[in-house]
């Protein structure tokens, strides 16, 4: 049987070089709903290995003091493009990038893997925020935009370095407007919404068919189908083994693709950007489906136009999975601001969500969107140590990310130049170069 | 009452029917806003326990516990933050409703003839649902600006508008700045370099200071670039009446902006400037505020490569005014709520918090002339003010009242919490959404 998930360019990605440490004395929010106070995290070989009150340090183990300092898991970002449209941007960004294969509507068979820019500049600066693993996605141009992949956040020189070790594929899906505006604009397939479906439909049905004919062949029935590289992808989902991502604003296009989904037989890990989910927010709940929101954006185009703040309050208000996502490498730098928003708008709507909550927005709930969540996420013994300490309260916005700790590796220190890493490009750039008195 | 009031006053009596409303208006009792903790902007500390009466649209007066005038409506701030209204100077509100929309999008030209004569207020909506928005965000006033004509480097005229619930009493004032664009992106335009930017502008102002209006059927010299329209709009360009905003981020752009300015003595804002903090000292010395966004940290395009977040406190530092206006659409979909991120990350990075607030505030209203009657809290001036429900540098925090002019309006944004309501959790039907 052929393994539709298969990864021929595997991930060579090895932790950075670490000590075991204990963080001592912060508040902690781990991400699993618990906010304890004054507690002790014990990073061992990559692990958290314990949390609490007054744990005790092996000897040899960096010791960090963190009273009055915060902890939370890693920031997991679930929707990003750095890499596939990294900084600068330029005129010839207006015509093509890494991130669209704008060509068919089908680019199941594009791999946003091969797009990545590692030298992005951008990757840096959400370490500083606190970003210790994101998905990147291919762009919402396409009904089929291709394969995402994972990324743990630390420097590589190859993509392959940087991939997180068998992380799951996903799939990229939109509906609505940016796909028929991207092909009705030329006067080609799918120009109207009903098109759009039409055209997902059809590549469902030759997937199943293509699934049927490896199935045969797997029983010793006749000769191998000629592989098909969209049709690998498709089948991957329909297989379970690659999860779906759907691009979607409007209440009325999310639920078509709920359907859609059931009639295929896959499930959808995800909506992003899902404006109107607070519409639809028990629908959410029975499908399973995360909603990938933004605190605040709107109005930018027609489907936008009834986007909310308080979208993720009412969603979560619903019992559904939110997860903030940025979809930006500006507000990627401050997904924990961005989750202040979307608390702050609950609240003045009569929802209260504490801090310990919305925390798993931007940690617990992206890592359940990329079917990571028995590894990353949360603190809990056993879980990948991927850490952050802030200066102060994380929803804050003149709290500083302090340190961060990925597989346990001290990955980022606000206080260390050493432990800042940078992007190739920047370096030696005349019009960047710290100087003079006002050097920080 | 103040000089302002009474001017307002008489000018209501002398336009009719709106005069009867103004008396009416001037009979009615004050407000009385107690135990604010109120950030004049005249001081870096608070009044506490503070006491501002308004009445007919402005401040009449302000002090620590002061006893409110008898027969004052009460408005009792609780010790919350009270500021004046804020100030993006940099929006298009007003002239946007859905960006991906070009029909309901007037903030650019295209194509035509008017570049520098591209005066954006005809196109102003004051039923635009951007505006009580941006207005429950805690922003009262906003420089709307235009951003692209098909004469380069020219971009248009921008406005400054008051965001008062009256549709009548948008526009505060037109012509208040005339808009260039240069660098990477806009180069195009002039042609494909930077340099010929410059160098139209310069003609341009060469020839709009030799331009006389012609006697009728009088045609200018024949290769004179400029049409008869830019060259009239330039007029109070060139006599320095209106200050010329240039958009440019690359150092080289903002030493060209530097030596027009010592060249020709005209005032220059510029905006954008995110490599304004290597050329600090030089925009202090000839006071040439900046319009910024403290987000900007990356290279985000190759004139931008300096971007850092302590550009705002670097440029504090060196004594050059800032004012804000973040990018992309939170500048004018969250023009308040953008604005106030805007400053708490600047002040995140070193610039003093109350200078985060006066970025928002005295700031842009000194930039645009507008000190005589907003920017602070003092006697005289408009009531433009905000009760805060926590520090407005948070973005989290959100207004609890707010006035314009002295007119009380919803904090929120109607449109949204007409949605908010009918999907509420809170309050389930039988009935569909749409009954609600």
């Amino acid at each position: 049987m052929r393994d539709f998930a298969a990864q021929p360019y595997p991930s060579t990605y090895h932790p950075l070089p670490r000590r075991d440490t204990l963080i001592r004395g912060a508040t902690v929010l781990d991400g699993a709903g618990r906010r304890l106070e004054a507690a002790d995290l014990l990073l061992r070989e990559g692990k958290v290995a314990a949390i609490g009150p007054g744990l005790v340090a092996p000897d040899g183990t960096v010791i960090v003091e963190a009273a009055g300092r915060w902890i939370t898991p890693g920031i997991v970002d679930p929707h990003s493009h750095n890499g596939n449209f990294p900084t600068p941007y330029t005129g010839e960004d207006l015509l093509h990038t890494d991130a669209n294969e704008d060509t068919d509507p089908n680019a199941a068979q594009v791999w946003a893997q091969h797009s990545i820019n590692v030298q992005d500049p951008g990757f840096s600066r959400a370490l500083a925020g606190g970003v210790t693993t994101l998905q990147i996605m291919p762009g919402s141009m396409n009904l089929f935009g291709g394969r995402t992949i994972v990324l743990r956040n630390v420097p590589a020189s190859t993509v392959q370095g940087m991939m997180f070790p068998d992380a799951p594929f996903g799939l990229k899906m939109a509906c609505g407007e940016n796909v028929v505006h991207s092909y009705g604009d030329k006067g080609s397939f799918p120009v109207s919404r009903m098109g759009a479906i039409a055209g997902q439909r059809t590549a469902w049905t030759q997937a199943r068919k293509y699934l049927e004919d490896w199935r045969r062949f797997a029983r010793g029935d006749g000769k191998p189908p000629d592989v098909d590289l969209k049709l690998d992808t498709l089948a991957g989902v329909l297989t379970g083994d690659i999860r779906v991502h759907v691009h979607c604003y409007r209440a009325d296009d999310i639920a078509q693709m709920f359907d859609m989904a059931r009639e295929f037989g896959f499930s959808i890990a995800a909506i992003h950007h899902a404006a109107e989910g607070y519409k639809i927010a028990d629908l959410f709940a029975r499908e399973g489906a995360c909603a990938a929101v933004w605190p605040d954006w709107w109005g930018f185009k027609r489907e936008a136009f009834d986007a909310i703040r308080e979208n993720a309050a009412y969603l979560h208000a619903a019992g559904a999975c939110v997860a903030m996502h940025s979809d930006s490498n500006i507000s990627g730098q401050r997904l924990t601001i961005e989750a202040a928003k979307s608390v702050a708008a609950g609240a003045r709507a009569g929802i209260r969500i504490e801090p310990e909550v919305a925390i798993e927005w931007v940690t617990h709930n992206p890592a359940r969107m990329l079917g990571l969540d028995d590894r990353i996420g949360t603190l809990e013994p056993g879980k990948f140590a991927d850490v952050v300490i802030w200066s102060g309260d994380p929803f804050s916005i003149y709290s500083h990310v302090d340190q961060v700790y990925i597989d346990g590796a001290l990955a980022f220190d606000r206080s260390d130049p050493a432990r800042q890493p940078g992007s190739d490009f920047e370096l030696g750039q005349p019009s960047a170069a710290r100087r003079g008195a006002h050097a920080p | 009452m103040s000089r302002a009031a009474v001017m307002r006053v008489l000018a209501a009596l002398v336009l009719g029917a709106n005069a009867l409303i103004r008396v009416a208006d001037a009979q009615a009792p004050a407000t009385a806003i107690v135990h604010a903790k109120l950030y004049t902007m005249e001081s870096v500390q608070p009044i506490e326990d503070a006491t501002i009466v308004l009445r007919e649209g402005v401040v009449l007066s302000v002090g620590a516990s002061l006893e409110p005038p008898a027969g004052a409506r009460i408005v009792d701030a609780s010790g919350h933050i009270v500021t004046p209204g804020f100030m993006s100077a940099g929006t298009q509100l007003g002239l946007l409703e859905i960006s991906s929309l070009p029909d309901t999008r007037d903030y650019a030209l295209a194509s035509g003839p008017l570049g520098a004569a591209f005066d954006t207020q005809y196109a102003l909506n004051p039923n635009s649902t951007l505006l009580p928005r941006a207005r429950g965000d805690g922003l009262t006033r906003a420089v709307s600006f235009p951003d692209g004509s098909p004469v380069a480097p020219f971009l248009g005229q921008a406005v400054l508008l008051r965001l008062a619930p009256d549709p009548a009493d948008l526009l505060e004032r037109a012509h208040v700045a005339m808009f260039v664009k240069v660098g990477g992106a806009a180069a195009a335009s002039a042609g494909g370099s930077r340099s010929a930017s410059w160098i139209l502008l310069r003609n341009a102002l060469d020839e709009a200071g030799r331009y006389k209006a012609p006697a009728t059927g009088v045609a200018g010299p024949r290769d004179q670039l400029l049409g008869r329209l830019d060259a009239e709009a330039l007029q109070p360009v060139v006599a320095g009446r209106m200050p010329l905003a240039i958009v440019a981020d690359r150092e080289s752009d903002i030493r060209q902006a530097l030596r027009l300015h010592d060249e020709t003595r005209l005032p220059v804002i510029l905006y954008g400037g995110a490599e304004a903090w290597r050329v600090a000292d030089e925009l202090a010395a000839r006071r040439i505020p900046v319009v910024l966004d403290p987000t900007l940290n990356l290279p985000g395009t190759y004139d931008a490569l300096g971007a850092r977040l302590d550009n705002a406190s670097l440029l504090h530092a060196a004594g050059v005014r800032i004012a804000i206006s973040v990018l992309a659409f939170h500048r004018t979909y969250n023009a308040g709520g953008g604005a106030r991120l805007g400053a708490g990350l600047a002040v995140a990075n070193g610039l003093p918090w109350i200078e985060g607030l006066r970025a928002l505030t005295t700031a842009p209203a000194a930039i645009f002339g507008m000190s005589d009657h907003y920017g602070s809290v003092r006697q005289g001036l408009d009531a433009d003010l905000v009760i805060w429900n926590g520090d407005p540098l948070e973005p989290a925090s959100a207004p609890l009242q707010i006035w314009v002019r002295g007119v009380e309006v919803e904090p929120g944004d109607p449109r949204e919490r007409e949605l908010a309501r009918r999907y509420s959790p809170l309050r389930q039907s039988e009935w569909p959404p749409a009954y609600r």
